[in-house]
């Protein structure tokens, strides 16, 4: 979730067999297939999936200071009370915490800021990382809903999970509303809805790692549910000529060692897709045997 | 990472979304990845008894899956035939020396014995390419050539299918054509129908390069009757012009009184059939039509799969088929696969045994004891398994039994002493391999 906001608008065209509306929401491209040929019609259901996404946005982008977020950061160890909506992903975020055994964690964002994932050498003090872990983590912070209390000093950052959740709010909406079959894509992280005219459902590529989204690695049919990847394989440190990924894990404080570099979940909902994902990678080099135990479908990119 | 129970975290996961998310999820995903190529490979060998025809043919196929239900596939096919084959000829109680089709020399049979021509050596090559796809939300529109060349036959063919589906697509109607153009250049030439079988050297009764055309269509009905039983049903009619004869295919000319082959006007010298042989003639066309039925039974795993053919022609050929095979899982990556074939047929009008001396000739005749009367049965079992990668392999063993009996009222004087119907024995042996890649 960024900083500047960009413009926010909504550039809808028609193709071949549908119509596509994109915008940008959270810091990345977003875009709505609807399978129409009324423009008109597919403009509104995009403009109820971009509200959605800015309002997400908004809500819980840490960068924007009248956001949840940046009220509970800038709370200077005063408890905050928090809606509904906002109790509900910090409970999801608690539930991941927990069943990653707590190598994932909201509440290490200053860890991220040690380290620069730009493909180059640059390794953290592990002084600097030693006193980051003393002062973060979620056994720190005290959650009960609905009021949060952080230290002095500590971040939570909800960036993990708040994508995922805006693509199954957007996907909700669009079914209440409509029964026009749509995918939701914010930058990758996807779901559909409806059942589509002429074909069985959308064809989704996975990206090859390194071709900057130019070539699908392997193609996905998605008739029903969601898609999420975790990974970037533009986001890398070197390290003793081992490329460690972005991902952090929260106990060491350091990158997951080898990391895939990139892990697609297919599921019912894009949250637990993109969980499913991101536990993977905090699996390292058994992320596979831990999505076959999970009888999920999954694309591994090593 | 300790480990932990997985299936209980994608568990605990689904309720704390559905908490988050306040309903639970609408339509279990459903994503099914795109095969790239589906590659199928079988090595066959099929061996007759006696020293008679042994095939060995490596087959491929590949299959491309695209969006939408496109599918392209593609095949390729080699072959390598050798062995005899029965003439045509009776035998008798004494040797009888035949010029080879080439003309280039003769063989000599000893009595007793079915008269095999022993000169077939062939290395056939087969390509073949389909395209099939949606039309529309309810038709499909499927389309294809094929090839193959072998030295003494070259075959080019085209097809076309259209279906569509009615009742929420439990109901399948599709009907499709193929033409097949196909160009004989037979060793030695094509002789001429009901010629006399000549010497070494001499081709004056051979004349040129021959060709047929076939053409077929078929209508069909494919049925969901529940969610185990699936039946299918067509119609197909087919009819054949041009050369319809085998080049090779000889008769006997026999005594009408001791039903043994007539000697040839004594020559001099090894290099002359020994006795009359003519070679055979077939009508210029055949029309056969044929119905046929099958039903697929699915319970608990298991698949049975039973069909029936009736096939009738003008040539007076009526035969029935009927055909089994039971799919028998044994764990969740191997099955057993039994299989039962009956096939029997009647002759054609103008199959005869031999042709008697000093008689008119018939328009028509052949010996050929494919166009005779007989029962065929087939036993045969299947075992496949998946590897561990997910591919495929199979080892498939039959066994072909062709059984024949000359027609009673053509059997003359001696020759209700001989075997007159070359009955066969054969195995069939095959390693399929499948992958997708």
């Amino acid at each position: 979730m960024t900083g500047s906001r960009p413009e926010r608008g909504l550039r809808v065209r028609r193709r071949q067999d549908h119509v596509l509306a994109e915008f940008a929401a959270m810091g990345c491209p977003c875009e709505i297939l609807v399978d129409t040929d009324d423009e008109s019609a597919a403009r509104e259901l995009a403009n109820v999936v971009a509200r959605e996404a800015w309002r997400v946005e908004d809500k819980f982008s840490r960068y924007l200071p009248n956001s949840v977020v940046a009220r509970i950061n800038g709370s200077r160890g005063l408890p905050v009370l928090v809606d509904d909506e906002t109790a509900g992903l910090l409970d999801f975020a608690a539930c991941l915490y927990e069943l990653s055994e707590r190598r994932f964690d909201i509440s290490c964002g200053a860890l991220r800021r040690a380290w620069v994932f730009d493909g180059a050498s640059r390794v953290p003090d592990q002084s600097l990382i030693d006193a980051i872990l003393q002062t973060v983590g979620w056994q720190r912070l005290e959650w009960r809903r609905p009021s949060i209390t952080l230290r002095p000093g500590m971040e939570i950052d909800l960036g993990g999970i708040g994508k995922e959740y805006a693509v199954d709010r957007a996907v909700a909406l669009l079914a209440a509303q409509s029964s026009i079959a749509c995918l939701v894509n914010f930058g990758g992280d996807l779901a559909v809805v409806g059942a589509r005219r002429d074909t069985a459902g959308w064809q989704v590529g996975i990206e090859a790692p390194g071709s900057d989204g130019r070539r699908a690695h392997r193609l996905v049919h998605l008739g029903a549910g969601a898609m999420a990847t975790s990974g970037d394989s533009r986001r890398y440190v070197e390290v003793d000529g081992r490329r460690l990924g972005h991902i952090l894990d929260a106990l060491t404080g350091w990158p997951v060692d080898s990391a895939p570099r990139s892990v697609t979940v297919a599921a019912d909902t894009c949250t637990q897709a993109g969980s499913l994902a991101t536990l993977a990678m905090l699996h390292g080099p058994n992320a596979e045997n831990f999505l076959l135990d999970a009888g999920v479908k999954f694309w591994v990119v090593r | 990472m300790p480990r932990q129970d997985k299936t209980a975290i994608a568990a605990s996961l689904a309720s704390a979304t559905c908490s988050l998310l306040g309903t639970p999820a609408a339509t279990p995903v459903q994503a099914q990845e795109e095969p790239g190529w589906d590659l199928n490979t079988a090595l066959l060998y099929y061996g007759e008894n006696d020293d008679r025809v042994q095939d060995v043919s490596l087959n491929l196929q590949a299959i491309r899956n695209f969006v939408d239900d496109r599918l392209l596939t593609l095949g390729l096919a080699v072959d390598t035939l050798t062995g005899a084959t029965p003439s045509g000829a009776i035998p008798f109680d004494g040797p009888q020396t035949f010029t080879r089709p080439s003309a280039r020399s003769t063989y000599t049979t000893p009595p007793n014995t079915i008269p095999l021509d022993d000169s077939f050596l062939d290395t056939r090559v087969a390509v073949n390419a389909s395209w099939q796809q949606p039309l529309g939300r309810l038709y499909s529109i499927g389309a294809g050539l094929s090839a193959s060349n072998e030295y003494d036959y070259m075959h080019m063919g085209a097809n076309l299918k259209l279906s569509r589906d009615f009742n929420k697509r439990n109901t399948t109607v599709s009907a499709g054509l193929a033409i097949a153009m196909d160009d004989l250049s037979p060793v030695g030439g094509a002789p001429i129908p009901l010629s006399q079988m000549l010497g070494e050297d001499d081709r004056s009764n051979k004349t040129g390069d021959q060709s047929k055309d076939v053409f077929d269509v078929v209508v069909g009905l494919t049925q969901v009757i529940n969610r185990n039983l699936l039946v299918q049903a067509n119609y197909s009619y087919s009819n054949s012009s041009g050369y319809l004869n085998d080049p090779y295919k000889i008769l006997s000319v026999v005594d009408g009184t001791s039903g043994d082959p007539v000697p040839a006007a004594p020559v001099p010298g090894e290099d002359f059939p020994s006795h009359l042989y003519l070679y055979e003639n077939r009508p210029d066309e055949r029309t056969k039509h044929s119905a046929y039925g099958q039903a697929k039974y699915y319970l608990s795993g298991k698949v049975l799969d039973v069909s029936y053919r009736y096939m009738t022609d003008d040539w007076e050929i009526d035969s029935h088929t009927i055909d089994a095979r039971l799919r028998w899982p044994m764990g969740d990556r191997s099955y057993l696969e039994p299989h039962l074939r009956y096939y029997t047929q009647t002759a054609a009008d103008f199959y005869r045994i031999s042709l008697v001396d000093g008689e008119p000739l018939p328009s028509y005749a052949s010996a050929d004891y494919r166009l005779g009367e007989f029962d065929a049965v087939t036993v045969g079992m299947k075992y496949g398994w998946k590897l561990a990668s997910g591919h495929e392999m199979s080892v498939r063993l039959e066994y072909y039994m062709q059984d024949g009996d000359a027609p009673p009222g053509q059997v003359i004087g001696n020759q209700a002493l001989q075997e007159l119907y070359p009955d066969l024995d054969a195995i069939i042996a095959q390693f399929s391999y499948r992958f997708g890649w």
